[in-house]
C-alpha cells in the first residue's frame, strides 16, 4: 500500500475547494503565468488525484508543487476557506517521503541548516570569501558579471561578526523585572543583521524585560518544513522546544521565524506528545511587533524615532508570515503612525507577497522579479523615502529589487527606526 | 493526438504555449462544477487572433475538437473539453487595448479578467455594469460567451446589452468583425448577438468592444425583513411597480441567513423567513428619495422591519454576507444542485412556493437565494451523490423546479448557460423548431462540428 499518510491528514482541507477559481485573482504566481497548474485550484485538484491514486509524484508534479510561494493570499480570500497551504506542504512532505530530498536540499537542510555549529562554519566560510564579489553599494554586494546567468542578484553582505559570537546568555532587565523572555535570533538576524538582534535586546531590557539568549537554539526550520522535509523540521522543532523553555515569552525580530515557531503544531505534530509540546511553545511565541504593542503595551507615540529618519516618509510592507500566518497587521502600522517625526504612507498593495517565498526565489528568480516589480510599483506610488518591514527574508528581496528597479528607497526593519 | 500536430501548434504559438504533460491536461479537465471532468489532448495558449486562426484551420482540417476556455469559473460544464482535443486557453490574451473616455467604450482581449477591467476603468470613473459573481476569475471572453449577468442587472441588464462589437475567429479560420463601435447599428442581420451566449460553440472571440457607464456617485443599501419568503418575493415587483428601479435586489432565505450568522455574525435577523437586500445608485437626491420609497413600499407589502445602511461600511457588510451565501451553501453538503431558473418577476412568489412544496414532497432541503430583482433565483438542493436514495429524490425535485419555472413562463437558465449541466432539460423545454434553427446555424458556421462539441444539445 502506497504511503499517503501526510496527504490523508489534510484531505479534509483539499475537499473544501468548490473550484470557484477566485484564488486565481490573488495568486502572485498565477498572475504572472496564467496557467492553471500554478494556482491553488489546480494544485488542490492534483493533490486530490494523488490521494485517489490517479496521479504520481512525477518530476513535473514536483515542479508544480514547488511553484507556490505559500504566501496564503488564496487562503485569505477563499470563499470556502480551503487551507491550500496545508495541502501543498503536505504534498511536498509526501513527495519527500517517497522520492527523497535530492542531493542539494538534502545537504543544505540536513548537514548545514539542521546543525547550528556547521551552519555557523559554512556562513563563516562564505563571509571570508565574499570580498571576491563586487560591491553594489555600501554593504550590498552582487554576483559578478561572469555568473550573470544566475541573475544579477544583489544581496546584503554577511556580517563580520555573527550575532551568536557577540551575545551574552542573559541580559538583565533595566530596573524592576517585569518578565523574562527568550530571544530567538533566527539565521538571517544571526548572519546578516546582528545589529537588529542587539537593538531588540536593548529595547526590551530598557522596558523591564530580562532577555535570555539560549545557546542551544537552532534554525526555526521554515525552509526545511515548507520544503516538506518533516523529519529534519521535527528535529529542529524539538531542539527549539527544549532550548526555549522556562521563560514567559519567546520573542524574535523575524516574521518568518515567529510564524514557524508558532506553526510547528499545525504542520508537524504527529502525535499527542508533539501536539502538547509544540502547542505549549506556540502559546508563548510573539513576533517583536506584536510583543511590543500587545504584551508590553508600549504606546507608539512614546517611542523615539532615530534622528536619521526625522522628516522621512515611510511605507510598510506586510510580510506574508506576519499578516496572513499570524494576523499581525495593525501593530506595525500603529508603531509607524505613532512615531513622531515620521510620516506614514500606506502602499496600495501592502499585503502582496514580495516574491521571495524562501527557496522559491532560488528556483524561480525570474518569477520572483516579476512579482517584486509589482510590489515596487506600489512603493513608488507612495512617494516614500523608506520601505519598512519586519522580516529579514523580505528585506533581502526588497533590497535586491529596489536596486534592480533603480529606486532611491532604502529598506529597513521596523526596529531599526526606533531608539 | 498525433505528435506532428502538436509540433505544428508549437510552431504557431511557441513552445512555451503548448502543454502536453499529464498534469497540465488534468488541470484543464474541469470548470467550476463538481462532476463534469474530461481531459483535453493538448492545451494551447494563443496570444493573437492570427494564432487562433492558424490553430482552428488545422483543427478544422483534422476534425479535432477545440474547446475555448477563459478563467474556467463557469458552472455549466461549458469549458470542459468533453470530446478531448484542444483546450484553447485564452488567459494570455489579457490586454486592455483601449479605453475611450469620449465614447465610453473599452476595447479588450478575451482573457481580461472582469475585476482587472473594473479596477482599471474605475480610475476613469467608469464601470462595466454586468457583474457575474465570478468576477474575480471570469474573463470577458467567457462572460460574453455565456452572456453573464449578476445582481446589478435589475437596473442595468446583462452582458449582451454592453457588447458593441466583437472580433471572432470562425471554426474555419476566418477572422471577422461583427457589430462595431457605435451604439446604433442596423446593417443586415444582427450576427453579433448570435455569438453572445453561444457558449463557444460557434467561434473564438479574440477582441470585444464594451459599452461602459459613468460610476454613479452615490449608493445606498436597504434591508427588508420578512416572516414569509413569498411575501419577500412579492415585494420585489411591488417596489418596481411603484416606480423605483434599484440596481440590485437580492434574496436570502432563512437557511442562508443562519449559515451566514454562524460564519460571520453581522446581526441578520435569524428568525426571519427571508430578507431582501436592495441597493440604489445614482445622484444623492434621487438615491435618498428612492430609498424612502423602497422602505415605504416594502413595509406596506409585508416587511416586518426595514433597515437602511448607515454608511458605506455598514452597506459593505450586507453585501459581504450576500457573497458568503454561496460559499455557505457549497460548504454544507457533499453535492449541491444549484440551478439558475429564471421567471418573470411577478411569478417569484409562485416559484418560491413551488420550491417549498417540493422540499416537503421529496423531503429534501431546498435553499432559495439569488437575484430576486430579475426573477433569476438560484434554488439549491443539498444532497450527497453517494446517498442514492437522497440523491434520486433531489434529482426529481430539481426536475420539478425546472418544469415549474417553465410553466410559470420562465426559462431553464438565466445566466449560467446550458453546457453539459442542463442538457438533460434543454430538449424538453425548447421548441424542436428552435432547436433545429440553432443546429442549422451551428452547421453553417462550423461544418465539421469542431467548436466545443458535445455542449448545449447531445
Amino acid at each position: 500500500m502506497k504511503d499517503l499518510s501526510e496527504l490523508k491528514k489534510v484531505e479534509q482541507y483539499a475537499d473544501q475547494c468548490m473550484k470557484c477559481g477566485f484564488c486565481s485573482f490573488f495568486c502572485p504566481v498565477y498572475q504572472e503565468e496564467r496557467i492553471e497548474t500554478g494556482v491553488a485550484r489546480g494544485k488542490n485538484y492534483l493533490a486530490k488525484l494523488i490521494i485517489k491514486g490517479e496521479q504520481e509524484f512525477t518530476p513535473e508534479m514536483g515542479e508544480i508543487l514547488g511553484k507556490c510561494l505559500l504566501c496564503k493570499r488564496c487562503v485569505a480570500n477563499c470563499p470556502s476557506k480551503t487551507q491550500i497551504d496545508r495541502v501543498v506542504v503536505a504534498a511536498r512532505a509526501q513527495m519527500v517521503k517517497e522520492k527523497g530530498l535530492g542531493f542539494i536540499k538534502g545537504f543544505v537542510f540536513r548537514r548545514a541548516m539542521a546543525n547550528r555549529k556547521a551552519m555557523g562554519r559554512y556562513a563563516r566560510l562564505m563571509q571570508t570569501f565574499q570580498w571576491l564579489l563586487p560591491k553594489t553599494e555600501g554593504k550590498v554586494r552582487h554576483l559578478p558579471d561572469f555568473i550573470k546567468s544566475l541573475g544579477g542578484r544583489n544581496f546584503p553582505a554577511l556580517a563580520r561578526t555573527f550575532l551568536r559570537e557577540q551575545v551574552k546568555t542573559v541580559y538583565p532587565a533595566v530596573g524592576p523585572r517585569k518578565m523574562t523572555v527568550a530571544f530567538f535570533m533566527g539565521c538571517a538576524t544571526d548572519f546578516v543583521y546582528p545589529e537588529l538582534g542587539l537593538s531588540l535586546i536593548s529595547f526590551l531590557t530598557r522596558r523591564g524585560v530580562e532577555v535570555r539568549v539560549p545557546k542551544e537554539q537552532n534554525c526555526c526550520g521554515a525552509a526545511i518544513l515548507f520544503s516538506g522535509d518533516f523529519a529534519t523540521a521535527r528535529f529542529l522543532a524539538d531542539e527549539n522546544v527544549k532550548a526555549l523553555k522556562d521563560v514567559d515569552y519567546v520573542v524574535t525580530a523575524c516574521g518568518t521565524c515567529s510564524s514557524t515557531l508558532k506553526d510547528y503544531k499545525k504542520y508537524l505534530a504527529g502525535n499527542e506528545d508533539e501536539e502538547k509540546r509544540y502547542g505549549e511553545l506556540e502559546s508563548r511565541v510573539k513576533d517583536a511587533t506584536e510583543f511590543i504593542i500587545d504584551v508590553l503595551k508600549v504606546k507608539p507615540e512614546e517611542l523615539t524615532l532615530k534622528k536619521e529618519f526625522e522628516g522621512k516618509t515611510a511605507t510598510w510592507h506586510d510580510p506574508c508570515h506576519l499578516i496572513r500566518y499570524q494576523n499581525i497587521k495593525e501593530q506595525p502600522r500603529a508603531i509607524l503612525k505613532g512615531l513622531k517625526g515620521l510620516t506614514y504612507a500606506e502602499m496600495p498593495n501592502a499585503d502582496l507577497c514580495c516574491g521571495m517565498g524562501g527557496s522559491f526565489s532560488v528556483y524561480h528568480y525570474d518569477i520572483t522579479k516579476k512579482i517584486a516589480a509589482k510590489k515596487m510599483e506600489g512603493i513608488k506610488a507612495t512617494g516614500a523615502d523608506i520601505v519598512v518591514t519586519a522580516c529579514p527574508g523580505c528585506m533581502i528581496n526588497l533590497l535586491d529589487n529596489v536596486l534592480l528597479n533603480k529606486m532611491p528607497q532604502k529598506v529597513y526593519h521596523l526596529l531599526e527606526l526606533v531608539e | 493526438m498525433k505528435e506532428s500536430l502538436i509540433a505544428e501548434f508549437r510552431s504557431i504559438v511557441g513552445k512555451e504555449n503548448v502543454l502536453t504533460s499529464s498534469e497540465a491536461l488534468k488541470a484543464y479537465s474541469y470548470d467550476g462544477t463538481t462532476n463534469w471532468i474530461r481531459e483535453p489532448d493538448v492545451v494551447v495558449f494563443p496570444t493573437t487572433a492570427s494564432q487562433v486562426s492558424a490553430v482552428l484551420k488545422i483543427a478544422n482540417k483534422e476534425k479535432i475538437p477545440v474547446t475555448p476556455r477563459g478563467g474556467g469559473t463557469n458552472v455549466s460544464g461549458g469549458s470542459v473539453p468533453w470530446l478531448g482535443g484542444v483546450a484553447l486557453v485564452m488567459t494570455k490574451m489579457n490586454k486592455i487595448v483601449r479605453i475611450d473616455k469620449e465614447n465610453l467604450t473599452a476595447t479588450v482581449e478575451p482573457g481580461v479578467v472582469l475585476q482587472d477591467l473594473t479596477l482599471r476603468i474605475a480610475k476613469d470613473r467608469l464601470f462595466f455594469p454586468p457583474d457575474p459573481q465570478s468576477f474575480l476569475g471570469a474573463t470577458l471572453g467567457g462572460i460574453i460567451s455565456e452572456n453573464g449577468g449578476g445582481p446589478a442587472c435589475v437596473k442595468y441588464g446583462v452582458t449582451k446589452q454592453y457588447i458593441l462589437g466583437i472580433e471572432v475567429v470562425l471554426p474555419t479560420g476566418e477572422i471577422v468583425n461583427l457589430g462595431g463601435r457605435t451604439l446604433k447599428n442596423v446593417v443586415g442581420y444582427d450576427l453579433l448577438h448570435i455569438f453572445i451566449s453561444a457558449e463557444g460553440t460557434l467561434g473564438v472571440i479574440t477582441k470585444a468592444e464594451l459599452k461602459l457607464l459613468p460610476i454613479p456617485p452615490v449608493k445606498k443599501t436597504i434591508m427588508a425583513v420578512y416572516d414569509d419568503v413569498a411575501a419577500a418575493g412579492e415585494s420585489v415587483y411591488r417596489v418596481l411597480e411603484n416606480g423605483v428601479i434599484p440596481d440590485k435586489i437580492e434574496l436570502l432565505d432563512n437557511w442562508v441567513i443562519n449559515r451566514i450568522e454562524e460564519m460571520m455574525p453581522i446581526g441578520l435577523p435569524k428568525d426571519a423567513d427571508a430578507v431582501l437586500l436592495f441597493e440604489c445608485d445614482g445622484i444623492s437626491e434621487a438615491v435618498a428619495k428612492e430609498s424612502e420609497q423602497i422602505a415605504e413600499t416594502t413595509k406596506k407589502y409585508g416587511a416586518r422591519e426595514v433597515r437602511i445602511a448607515k454608511d458605506d461600511e455598514d452597506a459593505a457588510k450586507y453585501w459581504m454576507a450576500r457573497k458568503a451565501g454561496f460559499a455557505a451553501v457549497y460548504g454544507k453538503a457533499k453535492t449541491v444542485f444549484a440551478e439558475d431558473v429564471t421567471v418573470p418577476r411577478g411569478k417569484i412568489p409562485d416559484l418560491i412556493n413551488k420550491c417549498k412544496e417540493l422540499a416537503k414532497k421529496y423531503d429534501v432541503e431546498i435553499i432559495v437565494l439569488g437575484h430576486a430583482g430579475d426573477g433569476n433565483l438560484h434554488p439549491a438542493i443539498l444532497t450527497d451523490i453517494n446517498n442514492k436514495d437522497h440523491y434520486d429524490r433531489s434529482v426529481k425535485a430539481m426536475h420539478e423546479i425546472i418544469e415549474g419555472a417553465v410553466e410559470l413562463g420562465g426559462v431553464l437558465s438565466g445566466e449560467h448557460g446550458i453546457g453539459l449541466e442542463k442538457q438533460k432539460f434543454f430538449d424538453k423545454v425548447t421548441d424542436p423548431v428552435v432547436v433545429n434553427m440553432m443546429k442549422g446555424i451551428k452547421s453553417l458556421l462550423d461544418p465539421n462540428n469542431i467548436m466545443n462539441p458535445g455542449k448545449i444539445w447531445d
